[in-house]
This record gives C-alpha cells, structure tokens and sequence, in this order.
C-alpha cells in the first residue's frame, strides 16, 4: 500500500517538475505586466493568420473582428484583406460591408486622413471580390429611418 | 376582484411557453439565423459601434432572402447594388450611419429644462405676491444705518473688527 502510494507521489513529483513540451507550446506569449511585449508586426501577422485559415466559419470570423473593433486601433489594411477573403469564403457580404464601416468607425477623428488611405490599400481587393464600399452602396449617410415601435 | 382579474390579465401577458422560460433570448429569435456569439453567449441583436455584429441576423430568413443567399454564394461581380442593400439589411437593421446619426433630442431635454426652470421662476413670483408677508421693517435703510450706527457706539469688535475701522475722533470711517 504505501509503496504503490509513494510510487504514484514520484509520479506526481516527476511530472509537475519536467517540463512538458506539450504543454508549453500552446501556451500563447502572455500579455501581463513583464511579459514579453508583441510588436505591430506580429499582432497584424497573427490576426492576418486567423483570417487566413481555411476553414474559418462564421463565429470566428465575427469573434476576430468584434475583437479587433474593441481594441484601441485601426486594423492595418492587410488585416481588412484577409477579413474580407474570409468573408468571401463563408459567402456573407453584408459581413465584409459591415466590417468595412466599423474600420471606418475606428478611425475616429483623423477618419479623413486613415480612411482614404485603408480604401486605397484595399481596392485591388474590393474589385476582386466584387465588394463595394459603404460609400458606393450610399451608407455614408443615413438612408433609411427607423419605424417608431409606437405607431407599429 | 379587479385586482385579482388585473393579475391575471398580467400573467397571461407576459407568459413565456413552457420550456422556453430559462431561454427566452432563445424564444424571441424566432426563424433569425443565429451567426455569432452574442452578448452574455445570448442570441441578441443591437447595433453598436463597439461589438459591431451582432449575435442574429436581424429579419428571418424568408423564401426571398434564402434565394438572395444562394445568389450570393456565387461571384458578388454579378449581384446588383439593390441585391447587396437587401442582403445588407437581411442581416443588419441600421448602418453606421443611421445609427450614429444625431437624434435631436438634446433639443427637447434643453426646451423642457428650460420651461421647468421658468415654472419655478413664476411659482416663486405667485408665493411673492400672495402668500408671503412682507419683509420685517428693520431691513428698511434708515433702520440698518442706525444699528450700524449704535454697534460704533458699543464699540464692536475694537481690535481687528468693525469699530477699529472707524475713526471716532473725527467721526468717519478710517
């Protein structure tokens, strides 16, 4: 008994000391105080990458970007790329148009200096998919009102 | 018995179908496509600037949209602005613009502020005229000159105060 018992704490011992590769390599680079800082760079590569993915759905895909749109940035123009590839492939237009706007939202007060550029940068894109902008189907200004839910 | 007739008047309005009751974001979603995760993990719908899609689609899909989808699962070069707008609108309920578009509102909240604030004015004016006495008669001038006149003569404050200020030999203040 207490031999197969102290066999089984060598176990535990052994297992909570050695380092398992396994594990350490799922672990994402931490964000916390200390840690290793990312860099813009890896931050639009690792976003682009999730964009990428072949078999992204459609819940990622709107996970990725309500993250990227509650984040204190503008996404880099590859990162809209590989937005609307993906949204080309789970076939949602009106998600690459509703993306679009939010980018143009993010932009904030300088929208006059970073939209045209992100519009610029984006185009081949736009023309290959067959995508408008906001500003081509006319919603840069309010098109329609909402009903009063009084006088439904 | 009203009350009682009202209580169940009350229920039977609110009632959720049996089973749906812990769902009830469920229960409202109706035929909408559920595409996301929403809010608290719910089925949802709001249009915000901040979390900008949404859990659900916001219309059903209906015969039209199904047939809009199937469309669209082709090359997007060949569907029309108007067949864009609609699948827009299939799966959002304002734009950007539209919901970010000023209101007016600030317009009634100053009118009203304004109109309350002028009410006070006039209610202090009727409780003026009409419900309050007038003011006690020591306010009247010649009344406030003589106790000032008497606090110089007991000499109030002599050190730092009032009557060091007044200059009794030639009797004006210094």
């Amino acid at each position: 008994m207490l031999k197969s018992a102290s066999g089984t704490l060598v176990n535990v011992l052994k297992r909570s000391l050695l380092p398992t590769t396994r594990v350490s390599a799922v672990i994402p680079a931490r964000l916390s105080h200390g840690g290793p800082v990312e860099s813009d760079e890896e931050f639009d590569s690792r976003y682009e990458a999730f964009f990428n993915r072949k078999d992204i759905d459609g819940w990622e895909i709107r996970k990725g970007m309500n993250d990227l749109c509650g984040m204190d940035l503008v996404p880099d123009p590859r990162i809209i790329k590989a937005a609307l590839h993906a949204c080309r492939r789970v076939n949602d237009y009106a998600l690459a148009i509703r993306f679009i706007e939010a980018c143009k939202d993010k932009c904030g007060n300088k929208v006059n200096e970073i939209y045209p550029y992100i519009i610029q940068e984006i185009k081949p894109t736009l023309t290959e998919l067959g995508i408008e902008t906001p500003e081509e189907l006319g919603y840069d200004k309010p098109e329609l009102a909402l009903q009063n839910v009084y006088e439904i | 018995m009203a009350n009682y007739l009202m209580r169940r008047a009350l229920l039977e309005a609110v009632r959720v179908p049996a089973g749906a009751r812990s769902v009830s974001e469920l229960a409202k979603v109706g035929n909408r496509e559920w595409v996301g995760y929403g809010y608290n993990g719910q089925p949802n719908y709001a249009d915000r600037p901040d979390f900008p899609l949404p859990a659900v689609r916001f219309r059903p899909d209906t015969p039209d949209i199904k047939i809009l989808r199937e469309k669209e699962k082709g090359d997007w070069r060949k569907l029309t602005l108007e067949e864009k707008k609609a699948l827009y609108r299939a799966s959002f309920c304002q734009t950007f613009a539209e919901f970010q578009a000023p209101t007016g509102e600030w317009k009634a909240v100053v009118g009203w502020g304004l109109a309350i604030a002028s009410i006070s004015v006039w209610i202090y004016m009727g409780m003026k005229l009409f419900v309050y006495s007038p003011i006690p008669e020591t306010f009247s001038e010649e009344r406030q000159k003589a106790q000032l006149r008497r606090m110089l003569d007991l000499k109030v404050n002599p050190v730092d105060g009032l009557a060091s200020k007044w200059d009794y030999e030639n009797n004006r203040w210094k």
